[in-house]
């Protein structure tokens, strides 16, 4: 059971990354818009969204259940609860028994479901097929996941994330190879996890009007675009958190820990650049097409998996 | 407790005599009440013998200087398959007083006293048989037994049951040869008819002896190569196709043989081989041959071919060593009794209130007369050998015994599970006839049909009850458990 | 004590069996009912006082036949069996109070609560026998009751289905069979006391095992076995449907436990492998044909399909586990295994009880016909989405908690497994993995096109809700779906008892307070009950947000879907084969596998055709070339001889002459 100390930072964390979400999808947006050559709306933008979201009438499709209206908060609750356990400012896991690998990745399959029955509950076509869509991705990137994460518990020797971290911590763990394919191969799954564009699918903004998002509006459309911000900045966490650890202490120390968070915003920073300039390089994929990539991420893992077993 | 014994033989053909010369209305009822005589004097046979705590007795009864010629044997085998034959021929005498009357829709008949005549002739002659104990006595009532099947296969007196009939008496004659050359052999090396004797004999006289009579059981058990036969014989009235075709004449072969095994002591393998192998080929040939069949009688005929060969089966591997497949092989002829003529029984009550025995065209039994597709669905269980119906216990018996000589002869072991797959292939033909025929919306003959005589539903009742409990009867009497 | 409440429990189920036979219709299917919740009561009440203290009971009866006593032993596994069907059996039977008399009466509704009845006690027998011949008697007496079930339409559909389920039944049972009397040849006994434990020559083990796991494999719907199981389950109905897919098939993987781990005690590492690999190929391979049906209860089949093979992976992680001597790896895969058995009995049951209610409503089991349902049948639709987020193994439900054992056993089996199982582990982690996300995408469907969105028929237009009895069963399931969840700390420990005594008493921890962890904590860790509490708590953010400023928002209305400009039509709505027209595609070659196997099966029954000609000929070859010349021949040489008998009566004077001259001569010398 956690201590008080851990409850605290476990909560805190979470609290900090929620309202770090907006910020994150302004800095995406106004990285975008520098590479177009635009102003575009400043950084702060989205939490103005959000606030003017919030004050706006709820508009509810005809046929939409109690699933259409409950999936906002669901989505936000499981995305907190895998914020509150990541290792983003210790090494270890603030909150172990909800830290695990594949805790994890089953509370991402929570996210996408609901999601995905949203999509269908709201009757929009469009909705529809964007939760079709939202589903496939998920199926196309488990194997990548599932078997990235499990090489990489592996090397640790545990399914604890903050384990996990800990490994990765120290480069000299072992398996160079195997850990460089790790990562290449979850920084590939969070990209993809993230929604940007080549694999921008169940949204697809231009295609899709925004896929399941269509038909919701007002608050609901708040809490939703905040949950997908959340989810951009837990996949960033997770492979910054766990995989590229470096300056996160070992214990929690408070001078460690504000060392560790100004480590996270700079490699979040890092990221977020990196991401940009994929994103706006290339064109969405073509949808059918996409199973080429993943599977290359796929052959990525299982690339991770050889370099472990042969002791690369 | 010989006093019943000869009671049994002798009643019937007394009944035979009675149920011949009295007027036509009254001979079935004289015949069904000689026929329940016997049956309570067998069971009194039954209820004695366990009392006295089961002597095997054997009683001389024509001896000719030192060579027996006629006796009687009194042991649980014999008194288990007495009841048998005795209670499936009541239960016969019963079921052909009301199907053979003017309502008969397939075959309207009066029912003459020469049929009830010859009926209770043959239980006398069955009875005769089972308590023979010398060769000389087996043949003489085995011939009999041929000449019963004779008139009552041609009782139609139309030109296809007369050929049939012919063509059953030719072939079954041609396989008591083996028994006369068995008791000439035996007579020749011994001085005697006694089944006791082929104990004594050296090793080639007893295989030569054996496989005499296999030889003739093959004949009157309808194996390859004399199987053919039977289908023909389909052409006797139902209730004879239950009793003889069925229930007791083919039972004759098993009979003989089993009885050659028992007196043998040690058995020479060559036998057990000749019979394993035959018994699996005929298996075989039968399951090969069901797929063609429309008549339902036709079917069951092939049915009793294959059951058959699994008791030749059960009897050839108890030659190596394995008294539980001995046992198997009698619970089995037991239980198939009560299980064939069931199934017998159901087709004659098809057959009796549609007027068909083509089962392309009997569909939906179960809706327009319950209890004819319970008992279908019994019966087919029951011969195939699914639990809780009886057949299964008498061949998980032989089954068992075949992997436990299969221990010490692995050559059994493709035998034993050919004759597996050919259950499972049985149970799925007759379970494709019970899907198609019992369930479902009734056809247009089925739906037309005439309500079942209170006789004939009791029949049936009688022997689905007898399906159930059969099994238990069987292993606990064999097993020396009071039953 | 706990084998007087089970003798109960059977008398109960078949004695409220007859009787429903022998009274009217209405009066017997209710009779039927309430024998089975009272028996189901008896069987939890026996079932209970093994699990907690894991003493095994036994005791051994004198049947009527002398080569088989009736032994009875009830030990964990047992227990653990008896207590899963009876809580399943209990809630079927609630639900078949109302649903029996609405869909099926005049049409046997007596008959129905007899053969359910039969069908239980039955599988209770089955998993107390302790002797080869009483085993196998109530192995098939199940199979005997089910397909009564499964044909109880009797539409040819059914009696199809029925046909092929029973004669792949038998034949699984007849390979059981040759399995335990090879044993019985090497032991003398049919007991298995002597089983157990019994000194079998290694070949004979080998095939004993692959008899075995063919035998109850085909019981279980083990891929490539599995083909009578999409057609059998639908057919019957819903309630004796959760029976066959919640309780039936797990006795197929009970009897693979009996005889590969208890029998012959697991010594061979390539039979748990063996295993491991039947159940991820039949994990993918189940999920895949799942989602390609638009039949709600043939998708719900063939999930079936895939946990078995779940569950088999867990039994075959065990076998390896004992094989390579890692006894705590072991009591993992056992637990999992053993954990997602009860789990999946009790969703999927609870799935296909939601389904009736709704193909009660609708009249078709098409989900193109449904829709709409989610406000017409709540409380239906609740007990649903429990289930469906159950069988996605969502957390912090049931599902969940044996799909992460899993996981946990296939990680500690890669991290200290031989090199074989290094490989073969992390893969079928994998193919879990891809099974659980095309699980939730299958159900996503199922539920969304069933339930939400607009009605898409007039019976959907017009449902409502079910009667309680049906709702009742429905909730029983439920809550323990969630209670099996949440209280994984308490349930963890007691499977994970079972599955110790499988491999020889070693004690390996499973749980703490609130945690439960697979053996070492520093493996991993998980708490149900912490995850519950969280997602319910932070739910609160989000609320309160809202809540904040809920003053300034005007009230919520409602308003047409947007579809462009254009009104909106039921035809707009995603369809069910449309929203899993991705996964067709994109995983073809998964789907080629069935079409080639269904090539290859239609060219045998071709060949099969010709049979019958052959037969018919070969029936006549007889009488034409045996009697027939026979006849002939005696003839001809009777009408040869016939010229001795010429007429004249001096000839015959000749030879009356010639005999005696013929006889003194013989004489004489």
């Amino acid at each position: 059971m956690p201590t008080i100390g851990q409850w605290a930072l476990g909560l805190g964390q979470a609290a900090a990354l929620l309202l770090l979400a907006p910020l994150v999808s302004g800095f995406c947006r106004v990285l975008r818009a520098k590479i177009h050559t635009r102003t575009g709306p400043g950084v702060l933008q989205d939490y103005r969204d959000i606030l003017k979201l919030l004050k706006r009438q709820e508009v509810l499709p005809a046929g939409a259940g109690i699933v259409f209206r409950a999936t906002p908060f669901v989505l936000m609750a499981s995305l907190l609860l895998i914020a509150t356990a990541l290792p983003v400012l210790t090494l270890a896991s603030p909150i172990e028994p909800v830290g695990n690998l594949f805790t994890f990745i089953y509370l991402l399959a929570l996210v996408r479901f609901f999601f995905a029955l949203s999509g269908i509950d709201s009757g929009n076509a469009f909705a529809g097929i964007g939760a079709s869509r939202e589903a496939t991705m998920g199926a196309l990137m488990e194997p990548v996941l599932v078997l990235a994460l499990f090489v990489a518990a592996l090397l640790a020797g545990s399914t604890d994330l903050g384990r996990i971290s800990v490994s990765f911590s120290s480069l000299a763990g072992g398996s160079i190879g195997a850990q460089a394919a790790v990562i290449a191969a979850v920084a590939f799954a969070a990209f993809v996890e993230m929604g940007k564009v080549p694999y921008d699918m169940a949204e697809a903004e231009q295609e899709l009007q925004d896929g399941p998002l269509t038909e919701y509006s007002g608050p609901g459309l708040a809490l939703l675009k905040w949950s997908v911000g959340l989810k951009q900045v837990v996949m960033a966490a997770i492979l910054i958190g766990v995989f590229l650890p470096y300056g996160a202490p070992a214990s929690a120390s408070i001078g460690g820990m504000a060392f560790a968070a100004l480590a996270f915003m700079v490699k979040l920073v890092v990221v977020l650049v990196i991401v940009g300039v994929i994103e706006n390089g290339a064109a969405r994929s073509r949808f059918f097409l996409t199973s080429r990539a993943t599977w290359a991420g796929f052959g990525i893992a299982s690339l991770a998996l050889v370099f472990y077993l042969v002791g690369l | 407790m010989t006093n019943l014994a000869f009671a049994v033989i002798l009643i019937p053909f007394a009944g035979a005599v009675v149920a011949g010369l009295s007027p036509e209305p009254l001979s079935k009822w004289t015949a069904q009440l000689f026929a329940l005589i016997t049956f309570a004097a067998a069971l009194a046979l039954a209820f004695a013998f366990d009392a006295a705590g089961r002597p095997s007795l054997v009683l001389d009864l024509v001896t000719f200087g030192d060579a027996v010629l006629l006796g009687i044997t009194i042991d649980p085998i014999s008194v288990l398959i007495i009841l048998a034959v005795v209670g499936v021929g009541l239960l016969v005498c019963v079921y052909s007083a009301a199907y053979l009357s003017l309502e008969n829709r397939e075959h309207p008949d009066r029912g003459r006293r020469s049929y009830y005549a010859w009926l209770m002739a043959f239980i006398g002659a069955m009875a005769g048989l089972v308590f023979a104990s010398t060769l000389a006595g087996q043949l003489l009532f085995f011939e009999l037994t041929g000449v019963c099947s004779w008139a009552l296969i041609g009782y139609y007196q139309d030109q296809s049951s007369l050929r049939a009939a012919t063509k059953a008496m030719v072939v079954t004659h041609i396989g008591s040869l083996g028994l006369y050359v068995a008791a000439a052999a035996l007579f020749a090396a011994t001085g005697t008819f006694a089944l006791s004797a082929i104990g004594q004999l050296d090793d080639t006289m007893k295989t030569v002896v054996l496989a005499a009579i296999l030889f003739a059981a093959w004949g009157k058990s309808a194996q390859l190569p004399m199987q053919m036969w039977l289908p023909d014989a389909m052409a006797a009235p139902t209730p004879i196709s239950a009793y003889l075709h069925a229930a007791a004449m083919v039972k004759v072969g098993v009979y003989v043989f089993a009885r050659g095994l028992l007196a043998a002591g040690a058995v020479p393998q060559t036998i057990g081989w000749l019979g394993a192998v035959m018994a699996v080929a005929t298996m075989v040939y039968g399951f090969l041959l069901y797929f063609p069949q429309q008549d339902f009688k036709r079917l069951l005929a092939y049915s009793t071919i294959t059951q058959l060969s699994y008791i030749f089966l059960a009897l050839s591997i108890s030659v190596f060593g394995s008294p539980l497949a001995f046992e198997g092989a009698i619970a089995h002829v037991f239980n198939h009794a009560f299980a064939k003529s069931l199934f017998f029984f159901v087709a004659g009550a098809l057959a009796y209130t549609t007027g068909t025995r083509l089962l392309p065209e009997l569909r939906g039994i179960l809706a327009q007369a319950p209890l004819i597709g319970v008992g279908f669905c019994a019966a087919a269980l029951a011969v195939t050998g699914v639990p809780p119906f009886s057949g299964f216990f008498s061949k998980f018996a032989i089954f068992a015994g075949g992997f436990q000589a299969a221990a010490a002869h692995p050559l059994l072991l493709p035998l034993l599970v050919i004759a597996m797959a050919e259950s499972v292939g049985s149970f799925a033909w007759f379970l494709q006839w019970v899907g198609r025929s019992v369930l479902g919306k009734p056809s247009p003959k089925v739906a037309a049909a005439i309500p079942l005589p209170a006789a004939m539903q009791g029949v049936l009742l009688i022997l689905i009850i007898m399906t159930l409990c059969s099994g238990e009867i069987a292993a606990s009497w064999l097993g020396g458990r009071p039953s | 004590m706990p084998l007087g409440l089970f003798a109960l429990s059977i008398g109960l189920y078949t004695v409220s069996a007859v009787a429903s036979l022998a009274v009217s219709e209405r009066t017997g299917g209710r009779i039927a009912a309430i024998g089975a919740v009272l028996g189901a009561l008896a069987g939890m009440g026996a079932a209970a006082p093994v699990l907690a203290d894991g003493q095994a009971v036994a005791v051994t009866l004198a049947g009527p036949f002398p080569f088989a006593s009736f032994a009875l032993r009830l030990d964990g596994l047992a227990a653990l069996m008896v207590a899963t069907i009876a809580l399943v059996s209990a809630a079927a039977a609630l639900f078949g109070i109302t649903y029996a008399q609405e869909e099926y009466a005049g049409r046997g509704v007596g008959v129905m609560g007899f053969f359910m009845n039969l069908f239980v006690a039955a599988m209770m027998m089955v998993a107390v026998a302790d002797n080869a011949l009483w085993f196998i008697v109530f192995f098939e007496l199940m199979s005997l009751a089910s397909f009564f079930l499964v044909t109880f339409e009797q539409d040819a559909e059914a009696i199809g289905a029925g046909w092929l389920y029973f004669v792949i039944a038998h034949a699984g049972s007849m390979l059981v069979l040759i399995a335990f009397l090879l044993l019985f040849a090497v032991t003398g006994s049919l007991d298995f006391a002597a089983f157990r434990g019994a000194a079998v020559p290694a070949s004979t083990a080998s095939i004993v095992f692959l008899l075995a796991l063919f035998g109850f494999g085909a019981k279980a719907g083990m891929i490539p076995l599995h083909v009578w199981l999409p057609r059998a389950h639908p057919a019957a109905p819903s309630h004796a449907s959760a029976l066959l897919s919640g309780v039936m098939v797990k006795i197929g993987a009970f009897g693979i436990i009996r005889v590969g781990v208890e029998f012959l005690g697991a010594r061979v590492l390539w039979w748990g492998l063996l295993v491991l690999a039947f159940g991820a190929v039949s994990t993918l391979l189940g999920v895949a044909y799942a989602l390609m049906q638009h039949d709600l209860k043939r998708l719900l089949a063939y999930h079936t399909v895939e946990n078995i093979g779940i569950i088999l992976m867990g039994i075959g992680i065990g076998m390896v586990g004992i094989a390579s001597g890692q006894s705590s790896l072991a009591v993992i895969g056992f637990l999992a295994a053993l954990y997602h058995l009860v789990n999946h009995a009790v969703f999927k049951s609870l799935l296909f009880l939601g389904a009736g209610a709704v193909i009660t409503r609708i009249g078709s089991k098409d989900m193109g016909r449904m829709g709409g349902l989610l406000r017409a049948m709540p409380w239906t639709a609740v007990a649903f989405l429990i289930g469906a987020l159950a069988i996605c193994a969502l957390p912090p439900l049931n599902g969940f908690v044996s799909e992460w054992f899993t996981y946990q056993s296939l990680f500690i089996a890669a991290l200290h497994g031989s090199a074989l199982v290094r490989l073969a582990a992390p893969l079928s982690a994998v193919m879990l993995g891809i099974a659980g996300a095309l699980a939730a995408m299958c159900f996503v469907k199922a539920f969304g096109v069933t339930f939400a969105g607009e009605a898409r028929s007039e019976p959907a237009k017009a449902a409502t809700e079910v009667s309680w009895p049906m709702l009742a069963g429905m909730g029983l399931l439920a809550a323990s779906c969630i209670l099996l969840g949440i209280g994984a700390p308490i349930m963890a420990p007691l499977v994970g008892g079972v599955a110790s005594s499988l491999v020889g008493g070693s004690t390996t921890a499973v749980a703490d307070g609130v945690l439960v962890f697979p053996g070492d904590p520093a493996i991993g860790e998980l708490s149900t009950p912490l995850i519950a509490i969280l997602l319910i708590g932070l739910a609160g953010v989000p609320l309160l947000i809202t809540a904040l400023f809920a003053a300034r928002r005007p009230r919520r209305r409602s308003s047409a879907v947007w579809a462009c400009g254009y009104l909106p039509d039921a035809q707009m709505h995603v369809s069910a084969g449309g929203f899993a027209e991705p996964i067709r595609v994109l995983f073809r070659p998964l789907y080629g596998v069935r079409s080639r196997a269904a090539r290859g099966l239609a060219a045998a029954a071709d060949r099969f055709a010709a049979v019958p000609g052959g037969a018919a000929r070969a029936e006549e070859l007889w009488d034409r070339l045996l009697l027939a010349p026979i006849g002939r021949g005696v003839q001809a040489a009777g009408e040869q001889l016939q010229v001795l008998q010429g007429g004249d009566f001096r000839v015959y004077c000749l030879y009356i002459v010639a005999a005696l001259i013929v006889l003194l001569a013989v004489v004489t010398v």
